[in-house]
């Protein structure tokens, strides 16, 4: 078991450093790198946890990955009183499928048209779960106490 | 109110407004943080409707008529920093903690927040596009091939950017080059995988932003917004894609793949 405990550690380790790089070239205050690398790691580890352990498909993995991924970022929104932006834009890039558009792009070139097809629509789903798993976790109501004006982060 | 007050309340929170949408603000932020800073100054009959890229408002100027006032917002460039001091600033001038004189001068300050030098960013870019590689199942020796690729597209952004060449053709340049690159290091070293370094390196240029931002817009009610934020995706990652197929044609087109 030692194997696969090492790979997800590193893959931890090496999701965080990625977020935060991107959270770098968005401007995001250094007080929130840490908090910014890990939304993205709790991300990519529900995503790669769910591929590679329960077979699921990228498209749902990306769903299943996205809900706690938006949460943890209103929940550093609310703890940090910053914009959830500055957590979301940087915690979202492992997910989205840059892997798909190439794919898409090289199978087009291959000629291969049935792989061509098959991942155009995997990105497109892909694409369509990141949207509605924001979605899902963005519409559910503050329990707030004060001003509902100043929720809307 | 002062007719010279008037004039500085309206102007502030345009201004404010429009650091906010140059700065990667959402849609319903700019246009909240704008009524709400405008109820605070006192200013009367506020109106705003906020676009992607413009603002409009109108405002009472005391015993006149309605003055309007607009401002265009061609280009954005993501700086959350400067949103999180804007979004501070109304949030203070909303609990009566600043003056007008003070809230300018919150203003400046957060318009003056510096970027991170280009070369902290072309940092970020080589250590996202090499751990992106690893992520997607890339090996060790296709870590250092990505992070080259990396180094290219942020001098081609870089550069581009310098010379205010449109973002599509950044785009598809910037891809064209790592994809390139990476096939001339698989064809002199048969162990690099070119598939997983060039993954890698585009992540960096992936349309995150736009497709989270449109998301966002339209949950908010703002669907014209985000349709243009949206359509910005699809346009970005069609320029990847096509910056990828000529990398492969031109590979192809000098006998190094097939």
């Amino acid at each position: 078991m030692m194997p696969a405990w090492t790979h997800y550690l590193a893959h931890f380790v090496v999701v965080v450093i990625a977020t935060i790089s991107f959270g770098i070239t968005f401007q995001v205050p250094r007080r929130h790198y840490l908090a910014a690398g890990l939304t993205g790691a709790v991300g990519w580890m529900v995503y790669i946890f769910g591929v590679e352990l329960f077979g699921m498909s990228p498209a749902i993995a990306t769903l299943a990955a996205t809900l706690p991924l938006t949460a943890c970022a209103r929940f550093f929104s609310i703890n940090h009183k910053a914009p959830v932006t500055i957590f979301l834009l940087p915690g979202i890039f492992p997910l989205v499928p840059g892997a798909g558009i190439y794919y898409t792009a090289y199978y087009f070139l291959q000629g291969k048209q049935e792989l061509f097809a098959s991942k155009g629509g995997e990105t497109f789903k892909v694409a369509l779960a990141l949207a509605l798993g924001i979605a899902l976790v963005c519409s559910v109501p503050l329990p707030s106490r004060h001003d509902p004006r100043n929720d809307r982060l | 109110m002062a007719e010279g007050t008037f004039d500085r309340a309206v102007e502030l929170v345009m201004d404010a407004g429009q650091t906010l949408l140059e700065n990667g603000g959402e849609v319903f932020r700019v246009q909240q943080t704008m009524e709400i800073m405008a109820a605070s100054l006192g200013v009367q009959d506020f109106h705003v409707y906020v676009l992607t890229n413009g603002i409009f408002a109108s405002a009472h100027r005391p015993g006149q008529d309605a003055s309007s006032l607009l401002r265009h917002v061609p280009t954005v460039s993501t700086h959350l920093g400067r949103v999180e001091a804007v979004n501070e600033l109304s949030r203070e001038l909303a609990a009566g903690k600043l003056d007008m004189a003070q809230a300018e001068q919150r203003l400046q300050a957060a318009r003056a927040l510096p970027r991170v030098g280009p070369r902290v960013e072309t940092l970020a870019c080589i250590a996202g596009s090499a751990g992106f590689t690893y992520l997607f199942g890339g090996t060790l020796a296709d870590m250092p091939v990505a992070a080259v690729a990396g180094l290219l597209e942020s001098l081609v952004c870089q550069y581009f950017g310098r010379h205010g060449i449109n973002r599509m053709f950044t785009d598809i340049a910037a891809a064209f080059c790592c994809t390139v690159w990476a096939i001339a290091v698989q064809a002199v070293v048969p162990a690099v995988s070119a598939n997983a370094a060039i993954i890698g390196a585009l992540m960096v240029l992936t349309p995150g932003v736009a497709l989270t931002m449109g998301v966002r817009d339209i949950l908010n009610g703002d669907y014209l917004s985000g349709s243009i934020r949206l359509l910005d995706a699809l346009f970005i990652a069609g320029s990847i894609a096509g910056g990828v197929v000529l990398g492969w044609i031109l590979a192809r087109g000098l006998g190094v793949a097939v």
